[in-house]
């Protein structure tokens, strides 16, 4: 697994755990007390400052694992280069918009709420919800062309 | 409209020079080893530059490493 599989790796279990930390708060809220404007911005703000610092960490983290493993199996002559070329970048650009897709898609599904006559909560609650949705999709996209070589 | 083919002979000319391994070749190019397996196996296909940068290792002109051709029998 190259340097750039691994930080997707990384990004990707982060989403995911974040998202599912996301749904089951946003349904014990919704079918608890309801929703209720205070509790679920600071939900927002605690998913948007947890996927920041968790990936920063993880990435830092899997990095100094990979390091000290890749010392250790090649010895200290041999030092692993991480570099980002070409095709990494393209396959990053392909990702992102991935990612802008999915979200422009919650941001419509979030308007037609609007529409069904729901709470201003929900429209912001779909919007954060497919936020991390959009990156789990670029992330999942990534790793298949990784996989795939092209 | 006929579908266009990038063929490449990297296999061949890292053959030709010791055996070179895609690991050196990459950091010859400057690309990870695995864009060089990408594009020694025909799914990625190269910018002009790294196309060059790849040609000026082998030391031989671009159209040695790399080939274009167009599917006639899709016309």
């Amino acid at each position: 697994m190259s340097y750039q599989q691994r930080n997707v790796m990384v990004a990707l279990v982060t989403h995911l755990m974040i998202a599912v930390y996301f749904v089951i708060n946003w349904l014990v809220m919704y079918t608890g007390e309801g929703l209720v404007a205070k509790r679920v911005f600071t939900l927002w703000l605690t998913v948007i400052v947890a996927t920041i610092v968790v990936t920063i960490l993880g990435t830092i983290l899997t990095n100094i694992v990979s390091a000290i493993a890749n010392a250790i199996k090649n010895g200290s002559e041999k030092v692993e280069t991480f570099i980002e070329d070409e095709r990494d970048k393209l396959i990053d650009l392909k990702g992102t918009r991935i990612s802008y897709v999915v979200f422009c898609v919650g941001v419509g599904l979030a308007m037609l709420s609007f529409v069904l006559n729901q709470p201003a909560l929900i429209m912001f609650s779909v919007i954060i919800l497919f936020s991390l949705l959009s990156e789990i999709a670029g992330d999942i996209f990534k790793l298949v062309r990784y996989q795939r070589g092209a | 409209m006929p579908k266009p083919h990038i063929h490449n002979n990297i296999r061949k000319l890292r053959f030709n020079h010791d055996e070179m391994t895609q690991e050196e070749l990459a950091e010859k190019a400057g690309v990870t080893r695995q864009t060089i397996i990408a594009i020694e196996s025909a799914k990625y296909s190269p910018s002009l530059e790294l196309a060059f940068k790849i040609a000026a290792v082998f030391g031989v002109p671009l159209d040695e490493v790399f080939v274009y051709e167009t599917d006639i029998s899709t016309e």
